[in-house]
């Protein structure tokens, strides 16, 4: 159940995306990816992959322009 | 203003001006406003002209001159000499980029970024230059060719639309290898 953090902040599209993808096959089953961001656009992209993904996502905005996305790896 | 009320105008907001638009709502727009665009100006949405007019603006203030360069022959030298003001499309970008800075602020989403890497430095200006020249030769970047060129079913707007397709899969294979 570790929580792992993925700082993609300063990164544009679609990096954090492609990070995020990358990262997500590392981890167990029950883990959670908290993705760091600063970019509007992956805001959308990555919880919108996640989501078809079929893993369950949570987003919070964390400061102006700053955004944390929770994605836990549940299968 | 009652509590509910208060919960009900907090929501409006947050949908209006915070959270993302769908992509068909934007497109919907797009579609309309480059009608609306066309008709009052009587040319469709273009954006790398005019950063063309601005170099050339910048680089006459310094003591240069382009009245010999093909470019600037016909109706460019004439948006050149008309100046920034008599320029629509220096306009149209000068109200893209307020606009932008209006939205980032009434999401309260303003923020000034760090540069991670000195690779996105020699990214942003290596792809910089290569999208600056390629939008001058291809006769307009993807607002110009693409977006205006398909809709006025100019044969010019579909070959960009292909080679803009081979040209984001290599693009994609490069910022794999040297950005990811």
């Amino acid at each position: 159940m570790a929580e792992h953090r993925l700082d993609c902040y300063g990164e544009a599209c679609p990096i954090p995306l492609l990070k995020a993808e990358k990262k997500m096959k590392t981890l167990a089953v029950g883990d959670t990816l908290v993705v760091l961001t600063d970019h509007s656009c992956a805001m959308k992209n990555v919880p919108d992959w996640a989501r078809k993904q079929g893993y369950d996502v949570d987003l919070e905005e964390t400061g102006d322009g700053e955004w944390e996305i929770y994605i836990i790896k549940n299968h | 203003m009652s509590s509910e009320t208060r919960e009900a105008t907090g929501i409006n907001y947050r949908k209006l001006f915070k959270d993302p638009w769908p992509y068909w709502l934007g497109g919907l727009l797009l579609g309309f406003l480059n009608i609306l665009m066309f008709t009052t100006t009587g040319s469709p949405w273009g954006v790398t002209t005019a950063f063309a007019h601005w170099a050339a603006w910048i680089y006459q203030a310094v003591g240069g001159s382009v009245s010999n360069w093909a470019f600037y022959q016909g109706a460019n030298g004439k948006a050149l000499a008309a100046g920034f003001w008599s320029n629509a499309q220096s306009i149209q970008n000068l109200g893209i980029i307020l606009g932008a800075l209006l939205a980032t602020l009434l999401a309260s989403q303003f923020k000034f970024k760090k540069i991670k890497h000195w690779r996105q430095v020699v990214a942003a200006l290596v792809g910089g230059v290569l999208m600056g020249y390629g939008a001058r030769i291809a006769f307009g970047c993807n607002i110009g060719a693409f977006f205006s060129g398909t809709a006025s079913m100019s044969l010019h707007g579909w070959v960009y639309t292909l080679f803009i397709f081979l040209g984001a899969y290599l693009g994609s294979k490069l910022l794999v290898r040297y950005l990811l």
